[in-house]
């Protein structure tokens, strides 16, 4: 039998656009449903928006899991204050002992507020759930990942987000179709209001299509290398290049190339990461790539621990002799016929 | 207008880090510096106060004696005044405590615009700005790449960076927070004119027991290092022996 609303101890709160979960969310879902393993805790999600019930039902009947939907005009599009604000009663009543919210920008956004609001703790960016005895601690990686740091909450409520790309998309069976109500909210909102959404600047790179990715990072050391990185694209039919959020700061490639968490999340067959030295937002943004070559200068560089292949070098004069190399094996290739 | 920004010493990557034996701490060798995505915001409030008659651009830090030099880099940047939370070196700072100790200092300071970095490269939480917003009671945006003030009209509008390269445009009241991204700008280089004010401008120093400090919310359990550095193939020999390596693995999988 399924308990009332009242004795849900977690409370997932989903992102949509438009009515359409995130991936972020599905992933977040899969981390509840590890930590309800861990501490015997059922869950509900909280979802917001301008009119949210039809997609409510449907998120319940594709989960299995109790949902409270919450309806306002102000709730079209994110915002921090509407979103505070309309969570502030449903929550009171759930008195949940984890908040648990996609680390995104929804995320990152609303759970340093939350926290305070309701006076819990807050870890973020969590990547795993360790269990000792009857508690749990939550992984974070920290100093670009050379360090990872085992957290414990402290109070009776916490909040938590969940990094990216950390726990597979939500694909379970559901059981019996989860509870749905709906609340109408009248809150009033009066210092932030969010206009709308403005839609990426259209670009000819499509990453998503792209069978192999070529990235640039700051390794790169400066603008005029970039052209190798083209170069060595080139000799693969579906390619483009990316880069990491350092290489486009620097000006060298456009943000439209950017791969991570405010970027763009891919994964390609191939992925071959040119003096990138692999930042937890970068990572979390190309980590499912079927195979991926790292090169870099640093044998420490944090890019190392998710590739398959490992080169130590400087790209400068590597990516010359990939291509040289290649010219001569093909050659030969073709004279042997 | 008056405008705070909160900077952060990280330590400089080119120094080491190592898990510290009680494995609740990490020691550092090497050189401490200015955080960039703060830099970032600081360049962001100079900029703004070229735009408009600004009363003051303060800089802020939290942190040990040390953070004395990150404070006066951001002197030299341009700001008007340097205030340092003196706060002892320890394991495990939250970013609550943090957030408290400057909304602390900033509630009386009467600030219209407070700017801090979207996180800190060391510890990459992307709490403190929030926080203080919420305990002041002011609006907030995180991951500004973009801005417009109204100072007559009271308002501000921002674009923040979500996913897929997209923005989300927003309208506040002042006073408001924003947390900056990085490549909103490009951060200056010292002026020397400015270098030269800055080496014996007084900066403020407040120790941080006088200020609101509260209780703990999460600690450390332990910082332990990544499990496997890498399960990937390391490829040897000398430079043509990997690029010929690199070339063989690529065309057996049928990539190349």
């Amino acid at each position: 039998m399924k308990g009332t609303m009242k004795q849900k101890q977690i409370a997932l709160i989903a992102e949509h656009r438009h009515g359409v979960l995130t991936p972020g969310t599905l992933e977040t879902l899969s981390f509840v449903r590890e930590l309800e393993r861990a501490l015997s805790l059922t869950t509900v999600i909280i979802i917001l928006g301008k009119s949210i019930e039809d997609r409510a039902c449907d998120i319940a009947g594709m989960t299995g899991t109790d949902i409270i939907g919450i309806e306002g005009e102000d709730l079209e599009f994110y915002n921090c204050e509407a979103y505070l604000a309309a969570l502030e009663q449903p929550l009171v009543e759930l008195n949940p002992t984890y908040v648990c919210i996609p680390h995104s920008s929804m995320g990152y956004d609303l759970a340093p507020r939350l926290a305070i609001r309701m006076k819990a703790s807050c870890i973020t960016a969590v990547e795993k759930i360790g269990k000792e005895g009857n508690s749990v601690t939550f992984s974070r990686s920290q100093w670009n990942g050379k360090i990872i740091l085992e957290m414990e909450s402290l109070s009776a409520r916490g909040i938590l987000t969940v990094l990216p790309g950390s726990w597979p998309k939500f694909d379970e069976k559901p059981g019996e179709r989860g509870l749905v109500t709906t609340n109408h909210t009248a809150i009033e909102v009066n210092k932030s209001r969010t206009i709308g959404i403005k839609g990426a600047k259209r670009t000819d790179i499509d990453l998503a299509k792209a069978e192999v990715i070529v990235s640039a990072g700051k390794g790169l050391g400066s603008e005029e290398n970039l052209s190798l990185i083209y170069k060595l694209s080139k000799l693969f039919p579906k390619s483009a290049v990316g880069a990491s959020r350092a290489a486009c700061d620097a000006g060298w490639l456009d943000h439209g190339h950017q791969i991570g968490i405010t970027g763009k999340i891919v994964s390609p067959k191939l992925y071959i990461a040119c003096g990138i030295s692999g930042s937890t937002q970068h990572i979390a943004g190309m980590k499912g790539s079927h195979m991926v070559v790292a090169i870099n200068t640093d044998p420490a560089a944090s890019i190392f621990t998710v590739a398959d292949y490992c080169i130590v070098e400087d790209i400068a004069t590597f990516i010359p002799c990939v291509i040289e190399n290649y010219h001569d094996l093909f050659s030969l290739h073709k004279e042997s016929q | 207008m008056k405008i705070l920004v909160c900077i952060k010493e990280v330590p400089d990557s080119e120094g080491t880090i190592r898990i510290n034996d009680s494995c609740r701490r990490i020691d550092v060798e090497g050189p401490y510096r200015m955080n960039r995505f703060d830099e970032f915001a600081l360049e962001e409030a100079l900029r703004i106060g070229e735009k408009m008659p600004v009363q003051s651009i303060d800089t802020l830090s939290v942190g040990p004696a040390r953070a004395e030099s990150t404070i006066r880099k951001g002197l030299e940047m341009g700001a008007s005044r340097g205030i340092h939370i003196l706060r002892e070196e320890s394991d495990d700072i939250s970013a609550f405590e943090t957030a408290s100790l400057i909304a602390s200092f900033a509630r009386n300071e009467g600030y219209n615009l407070i700017l801090t970095g979207v996180m800190a490269e060391d510890d990459m939480r992307s709490q403190v700005g929030p926080m203080i917003a919420e305990i002041l009671g002011y609006p907030s945006a995180s991951s500004v790449i973009h801005e417009e003030i109204d100072p007559e009209g009271g308002m501000l509008f921002a674009e923040r960076e979500i996913e897929g390269g997209m923005r989300e445009c927003l309208e506040m009241k002042l006073p408001a927070l924003l947390t900056i991204q990085s490549g909103i700008n490009r951060p200056r280089y010292p002026a020397l004119s400015n270098v030269l004010r800055a080496r014996n401008q007084e900066i403020t120093t407040i120790p941080s027991p006088t200020l609101q400090q509260p209780e703990k919310r999460e600690q450390i359990a332990r910082l332990r290092y990544p499990e496997t550095p890498s399960k990937g193939i390391v490829l040897g020999g000398n430079e043509r022996e990997k690029a010929r390596a690199l070339i063989g693995i690529l065309h057996e999988q049928s990539i190349l």
